[in-house]
């Protein structure tokens, strides 16, 4: 089973992210801050994670700069959530590495057919290389 | 006009002018409490709830806004909380230095605002600093906050500068410079250059909250034909952060992106922000060319009392 991990600090956002993947079939795993975050991804080595980008104890830059840096979590593919003007969000998600964004608030009907077309592009992006 | 409740608050009536009484015809009476008779915990939920929809939220937990507090120099005893009823409307904060003073963390739930609150508490915050001795006060906003920006002119507060927050993703230097030789100093090295600082610190960046941090760190470079300087950051686990630069000879943006080289390739794993840059800093532009770059911009502000 496909597992995710999310981190995200509002609670109400967290739970709506779980229940609608869950839904979809996905194994979910959620971490309120950075440093949980951290732990949980090296631990259950998600297939994906999604990264709210204002988190309480360490930005979601900083989060993603780690994860992206670290040779254990570096290939899992990074997706930013953020209330962020799109331009804005997009320069930062580059900057970091993320592998994609997507805004806030989450569309209910959308999100986890968003998240399952971001997977088969990343997978399919992994075969070709 | 105000006069204190039996809980230590301040009851505000905010009708001074015929606009501020339109507030006091739509809201009821705002209560001011001195933020100290709340624990950090409940300022933190509260912070984080007038923030949810900044452009830039900014979020904190218990920890962070403690750290926070004893940094800048918050004065929680000075800082205050308006509330309606039991419920919090909003919360500032005043950092207290000898002859100044600060304004920070300034914010209203977003379903409260336009009751006055925010007027209210600077209104109070001002008041505080007179009351401290202070001979201005000091606030930051950021760029395009235009609500906020306007209460604070109204308030008489002249903009000074504008003030980067600048970032830089983790990874070695990119670039050449050339080549140059570094020492490394501890925080000991690096309050004495800071003593030799030539540009004017916001308070973020003040000595007095730099020498709170255990975790100061300095180098100092010079290359043949480039020039020499110092920089002194701060450096936790997982940041580097609290830049303050300076060249002592060649032309600062040369230096910088020297200075900036030696300190990625000595930390290339870490992420790095640094707050309050001077917009018009002479070596802005050398850390630009290290991959620095803006992630947002603040206008600073000054009242004289």
């Amino acid at each position: 089973m496909t597992r995710i991990l999310i981190m995200e600090d509002d609670a109400h956002q967290s739970r709506l992210m779980r229940r609608l993947l869950e839904h979809a079939g996905y194994d979910v795993l959620v971490a309120p801050d950075g440093e949980s975050g951290l732990r949980t991804a090296m631990s259950a080595m998600p297939d994906l994670i999604l990264l709210d980008m204002g988190l309480p104890d360490l930005d979601g830059q900083t989060v993603a700069g780690l994860i992206k840096g670290s040779t254990l979590l570096s290939k899992i593919p990074l997706v930013a959530v953020t209330a962020w003007p799109q331009d804005f969000a997009a320069e930062m998600a580059t900057a970091y590495g993320c592998d994609g964004y997507l805004s806030k608030p989450i569309s209910a009907r959308d999100f986890a057919r968003q998240i399952g077309e971001f997977l088969v592009a990343e997978e399919a992006a992994d075969d070709e290389a | 006009m105000a006069r204190r409740d039996h809980l230590g608050g301040w009851i505000l009536s905010l009708g001074l002018t015929s606009e501020s009484q339109s507030y006091d015809e739509r809201a009821p009476a705002c209560r001011l409490v001195p933020a100290s008779k709340f624990t950090v915990a409940a300022l933190t939920d509260a912070y984080n709830r007038s923030r949810v929809d900044y452009i830039v939220p900014m979020p904190m937990n218990v920890a962070r806004l403690q750290a926070y507090i004893d940094t800048y120099d918050v004065d929680l005893t000075r800082s205050v909380v308006a509330m309606d009823g039991d419920d919090i409307l909003g919360l500032a904060m005043l950092g207290t230095r000898p002859g100044h003073t600060w304004i920070t963390r300034l914010g209203v739930l977003p379903v409260k605002r336009r009751s006055g609150a925010g007027e209210a508490m600077m209104s109070y915050l001002i008041e505080q600093s007179r009351d401290a001795g202070a001979d201005h006060v000091m606030l930051e906003v950021i760029k395009d906050n235009e609500p906020a920006h306007r209460l604070f002119r109204k308030l008489g507060f002249v903009e000074t500068r504008e003030l980067l927050i600048l970032r830089r993703p983790p990874g070695p230097p990119l670039t050449e410079v050339p080549a140059y030789s570094v020492v490394h100093g501890d925080r000991e090295q690096a309050l004495a250059l800071l003593a030799r600082r030539r540009s004017q610190p916001s308070w973020l960046d003040e000595v007095d909250s730099l020498r709170h941090s255990e975790d100061l760190q300095c180098l100092e470079a010079a290359c043949d034909g480039a020039g020499r300087g110092w920089l002194v950051y701060e450096q936790t686990v997982f940041q580097l952060g609290r830049l303050i630069v300076q060249a002592e000879e060649g032309d600062p943006a040369e230096v910088a992106r020297v200075l900036a080289h030696a300190l990625h390739t000595a930390h290339a794993i870490q992420d790095t922000k640094t707050e309050n840059f001077p917009a018009s800093d002479p070596h802005l532009t050398g850390l630009q060319a290290m991959r620095y770059f803006e992630s947002f911009r603040r206008i600073e502000m000054r009242l004289a009392l």
